[in-house]
């Protein structure tokens, strides 16, 4: 983790950042063994998660071989979305490859603000004879495909909300089984709050993301028809049963200061057995196995989120790596994408213990799901059923729209008002929708 | 000269020790008078002391946070093995970059405001004109105008012209209220400077502009000083503008310490150290410019 | 010096001085006007359009310049914004205020402690925003935090301040009154060394007793200092950024949204520029006529002494 003699080489390549970064013009790409894109700096960006973490220590292995360097930019999930949000938006060139986030793909490419990667994958030239990029799962192409049918992200996670529980010892202590609908979730949790000072549950405070399956479980959606008729459907009778529901569960069960939590702080949760049950992707749940970090690695269980009384709707999650359209070194963009998604380096993610990749050599290899057996549980399966299932029922069209982001948001301070006992379920679900419905017309919609 | 610079701002800046101490001891019976009369004499320094503790203690935690060791940050012992980890975990990254473009950007914004602000100041405070008063309320508005309302525009403008994420954008919108700040005080600190001097040297045959520079800029140095410094201090800390106009190229040092505000354990760590660096330069240009400071936060309120 | 209402003649002395004082002043003025007045007037324009990024030549017209303001009007989460910048404010203000005079009430007199501590005091005044929101995020998140753990060995466990809405601002005006309050202690400190001993001495004789030596012979001597330190406040309060953007975000909900940081989200996470313009629009109006009422006090303090 630490550098060593890092100072004169960072203060030289400080230096040289600074003054030659937008100045140097593109190398035309050499035959044979130079370094094609010597002198460029790739300034690349996404959210602090498992595979860019990953990806940032085999960094100067992509340096090293095309003589780019790379600037590599991970701050946190809201901080990061709002950032390349703004960015994309003036169609700027600050960055050249950034992470197109599962909510905000269709606002960012039916906005035009991405690049079409159609040529860059057809070109011989750029593109290596095994990227094979129908390797990666059609499931987890199609968020990132426009209306146009142009690719403008490949996908290096595919991931599907579960439920786990860090200390199911103590389920078994208390003589039940794993929780499988919302009632029975609500018992588990009454059994075994606070045991041993482990909290019930707690969720990551995006609940635009966490909350959704439950809201799907009760029978509720988030706009009429997606994306035909956008009309919001907050403030149903079973949207306002699912939020009360859900934001009970953080108000009973939940540790000191729930709302507040973020993916990265749930997942240390659970890593250390403070809290018992939450509802997170692979992304995240994956790390649990790992025994070096991991003290509940012995007692953890996985299991898909729990069959509400309209049926059981996992979300899923898809992120890719994309060109803005305003770039200014897309080749090398390109060049960085194919490295980072590459199947040699796809694969070797995998090995360090990566839970949630999207090709699906991967998916289908040995090596994959042995590690994803943790404790007995078989996540890899748990995910791969759930995403299957979601691309029959197609409950996930909601996410395609452009406009999810305003109402993702909208939902985040509903279930936050809720659970912090400022308003109740009702009241804060017809702020929501009333909030919802002026900002889709602010966004231009006609409702 | 610092009797002439301080006398006529008697609200600003405390004067040596007045001459008639304020005692506010009533009348007391003989016997208690030792007890209490040692109370009063040192529960001041006492109670100061006290206050001085409850006001740097959660500055000094910081401190001490970004020597930890990752594994003690959330271990209750006071007592721990200092080491430099936090720093150097700072060093891979923009951090370093960042703190440079810092330091470009304030030094920047500094000297252009002095350019420009100082002899607007001095042509302020000898020149006489009707519209004094309206200047100086446009002057205290764009001091305490939000950052938001400027900085739509300006993100558009910058957009359009190219200066998006480039440390000349960022130091150019600084100068929306740091020029206010020169203008204020380099007036506080011309308008001290006896006027006579200058007089002196116009009969001599001097221009305005070199009188100016021979006479009354020297005499107001130190002002300039501490202006240079206050000016650096504000473009330093600023964190909105820089939030917003920067991305990779120009980012700036507080701007930067967002990235490292994810959760896990050792994080803790770097970010105290990146906290303690980017208030480094400040603490120590606040001990040199201790004396101006309250009216450099006072700017364009109170007439002195 | 010359009356400025004397026309400019073609030359002497007095004429050229002005033409070089007019020379010296003119760059200023004009960068000012530049970078100040031509940004408000595109703010305004702005605020009458519903420009918004995702289709940005389609939403830049006038065809309804009042839409923002009207949508304004009935945004339930902007009225609510308002609102909590006006408890925001207010706590702080008073805070600050009450803080600052009551440790410089306590404090002042002779002590060299004192005269070095000064200096310390200034400390968390010029301190970055982004540290200080550092400082507080370390002190407010429980699992690294010394008041918190400290509590819990008193045995007085303590909540999530931050995640808990009926706390979540005033964890706000406690972190803020914590950066500020040097402010007033220092200003009223210097206030109370100028004032004259003869009328306390006097008063002390009558056998006035220490309230009613402060209700009415201190207090009336410090109170345009502690006005001033009021207004101050007060208007720098609207700007409170990086304390809300590093601890709340905005929440719990909305408890902690500010107009201010609202006007972010609007602008800066959707880009609703129009609709942030209008945000923007308002605030900066409530913020130029307190600066107005600030400027006029503080020349009402002083005028009596410079006009004579």
């Amino acid at each position: 983790m630490t550098a060593s003699r890092p100072n004169r080489r960072h203060l030289l390549a400080a230096g040289a950042a600074l003054g030659a970064s937008a100045l140097l013009p593109r190398q035309a790409p050499a035959q044979g063994g130079a370094k094609k894109f010597q002198g460029v700096t790739l300034n690349v960006s996404t959210f602090s998660a498992a595979y860019p973490k990953l990806l940032q220590q085999w960094l100067p292995e992509f340096e090293a071989a095309t003589g780019a360097k790379v600037n590599y930019d991970a701050p946190s999930f809201p901080v990061y979305n709002q950032r390349a949000d703004l960015e994309l938006s003036t169609r700027g060139s600050a960055f050249d490859v950034v992470n197109v986030t599962f909510i905000y793909s269709s606002r960012w490419i039916g906005s035009g603000w991405l690049t079409p990667l159609d040529d860059y994958i057809r070109n011989p030239n750029l593109t290596a004879a095994d990227f094979d990029i129908d390797d990666f799962l059609p499931g987890a192409r199609a968020p990132e495909t426009g209306r146009d049918g142009k690719l403008y992200g490949v996908p290096w996670t595919a991931e599907a909300l579960l439920t786990a529980s860090s200390r199911f010892d103590l389920v078994q202590q208390a003589g039940l089984q794993f929780p499988d609908t919302t009632d029975d979730l609500v018992k588990v949790l009454r059994a075994v709050n606070r045991k041993e000072r482990v909290a019930g549950f707690v969720a990551d405070n995006h609940y635009g993301w966490t909350f959704v399956p439950y809201l799907h479980a009760f029978g509720g959606d988030v706009f009429r028809k997606a994306p035909d008729d956008l009309f919001p459907t907050l403030d149903t009778p079973e949207a306002v049963a699912a939020a009360d529901y859900y934001a009970n569960l953080l108000k009973e069960f939940g540790p000191d200061g729930a709302i507040t939590y973020q993916p990265d702080q749930v997942t240390q949760a659970l890593k250390l057995g403070r809290v018992n049950f939450s509802d997170a992707g692979q992304l995240h749940l994956a790390q649990l196995g790992d025994p070096a970090t991991s003290k509940t690695v012995k007692t953890v269980k996985f299991g898909p989120v729990p069959k509400g009384p309209a049926g059981r709707f996992p979300g899923t999650a898809v992120h890719g790596l994309g060109i803005p359209a305003g770039s200014k070194n897309k080749e090398a963009a390109w060049a960085f994408i194919q490295w980072a998604l590459s199947k040699q380096t796809t694969r070797r993610a995998v090995a360090a213990g990566y839970g949630s990749p999207a090709r699906r050599s991967d998916v289908d290899s040995k090596e994959f799901r042995a590690k994803q057996v943790i404790n007995g549980s078989d996540l890899a399966q748990l995910a791969l059923d759930s995403i299957e299932q979601a691309s029959k029922t197609g409950h996930m069209k909601y996410r395609t729209v452009s406009v999810y982001p305003q109402v993702d948001q909208q939902l985040n301070k509903a279930i936050a008002l809720i659970a912090s006992g400022q308003a109740n379920a009702k009241q804060a679900m017809q702020q929501a929708q009333a909030q919802s419905i002026a900002e889709l017309k602010r966004a231009g919609l006609s409702l | 000269m610092s009797t002439t610079l301080t006398a006529d701002t008697p609200l600003l800046h405390a004067p040596p020790a007045p001459a008639a101490p304020l005692v506010h001891a009533p009348a007391l019976p003989a016997a208690r008078r030792p007890r209490t009369a040692w109370l009063r004499r040192h529960g001041r320094s006492l109670a100061a002391a006290l206050v001085l503790a409850a006001v740097l203690f959660p500055f000094l935690w910081l401190v001490q946070l970004a020597f930890r060791p990752a594994e003690a940050v959330f271990d209750d012992a006071l007592l721990f093995r200092p080491t430099l980890d936090g720093f150097a975990s700072l060093l891979q990254g923009n951090f370093l970059r960042s703190f440079w473009n810092s330091l470009v950007v304030s030094t920047l914004s500094t000297v252009m405001s002095l350019l420009i602000g100082v002899p607007a100041a001095y042509a302020l405070t000898r020149w006489r004109f009707r519209g004094r008063r309206h200047v100086a309320l446009w002057i205290l508005v764009t001091r305490m105008a939000p950052p938001i309302a400027f900085t739509i525009p300006f993100f558009l403008a910058w957009r359009w012209l190219g200066l998006q994420d480039t440390l000349l954008g960022l130091a150019l919108v600084y100068l929306t209220f740091n020029l206010a700040i020169v203008i204020w005080l380099m007036q506080t600190f011309f308008e001290a400077v006896p006027p006579a001097l200058e007089e002196a040297a116009y009969i001599d045959g001097c221009g305005v502009w070199q009188a100016f520079r021979r006479i009354a800029l020297p005499l107001a140095a130190p002002g300039l000083a501490a202006t240079a410094v206050l000016c650096f201090v504000f473009s330093w800390n600023d964190f909105f503008y820089a939030l917003i106009l920067t991305r990779t190229q120009a980012v700036t040092a507080p701007v930067a310490i967002v990235n490292f505000l994810q959760y896990e354990g050792w994080e803790w760590t770097k970010i105290a150290a990146a906290g303690t660096l980017v208030a480094l330069p400040v603490v120590v240009f606040t001990v040199l410019v201790r004396r101006y400071l309250v009216r450099g936060l006072t700017a364009g309120g109170v007439k002195d | 010096m010359p009356s400025p209402s004397l026309p400019w003649t073609a030359g002497g002395w007095q004429a050229e001085r002005r033409r070089a004082f007019g020379l010296g002043l003119a760059p200023a003025l004009a960068v000012l006007l530049l970078i100040t007045l031509l940004p408000a007037a595109a703010l305004l324009v702005g605020s009458l359009t519903p420009l918004s990024l995702t289709d940005p030549a389609g939403s830049f017209r006038f065809d309804d310049p009042l839409v923002n303001y009207r949508h304004l009007l009935e945004d339930e989460r902007f009225l609510g914004s308002i609102a909590t910048q006006l408890k925001l404010s207010a706590a702080s203000v008073v805070l600050q205020l009450g803080v600052g005079l009551g440790l410089a009430l306590l404090l002042d007199g002779r002590s060299r402690l004192l005269a070095s501590a000064r200096t310390a005091f200034l400390i968390p005044m010029v301190l970055p925003p982004i540290v200080v929101a550092l400082i507080w995020k370390i002190i407010y998140t429980p699992d690294v935090s010394p008041m918190h753990r400290a509590l819990e060995h008193l045995g007085l466990p303590v909540h999530s301040l931050i995640a808990n809405p009926g706390t979540a601002l005033w964890a706000i005006a406690v972190a803020d009154t914590w950066q500020w309050f040097p402010f007033t202690l220092l200003m009223v400190l210097a206030a109370l060394q100028t004032m004259p001993a003869e009328p306390l001495e006097a008063a002390r004789l009558d056998g006035a007793s220490r309230w009613q030596l402060f209700r009415f012979i201190v207090l009336a001597h410090i109170r345009p200092v502690l006005v001033v330190c009021g207004l101050f406040r007060l208007i720098d309060s609207f700007k409170a950024f990086p304390l809300i953007y590093v601890l709340t975000d905005g929440g719990p909900g909305n408890a902690t949204e500010v107009t201010n940081y609202y006007g972010f989200i609007q602008a800066f996470n959707f880009s609703y520029w129009g609709y942030g313009s209008a945000i923007a629009m308002v605030i900066l109006a409530g913020v130029f006529l307190l600066s107005w009422g600030v400027g006029r006090l503080g020349w009402n303090t002083h005028e009596h002494d410079t006009d004579r």
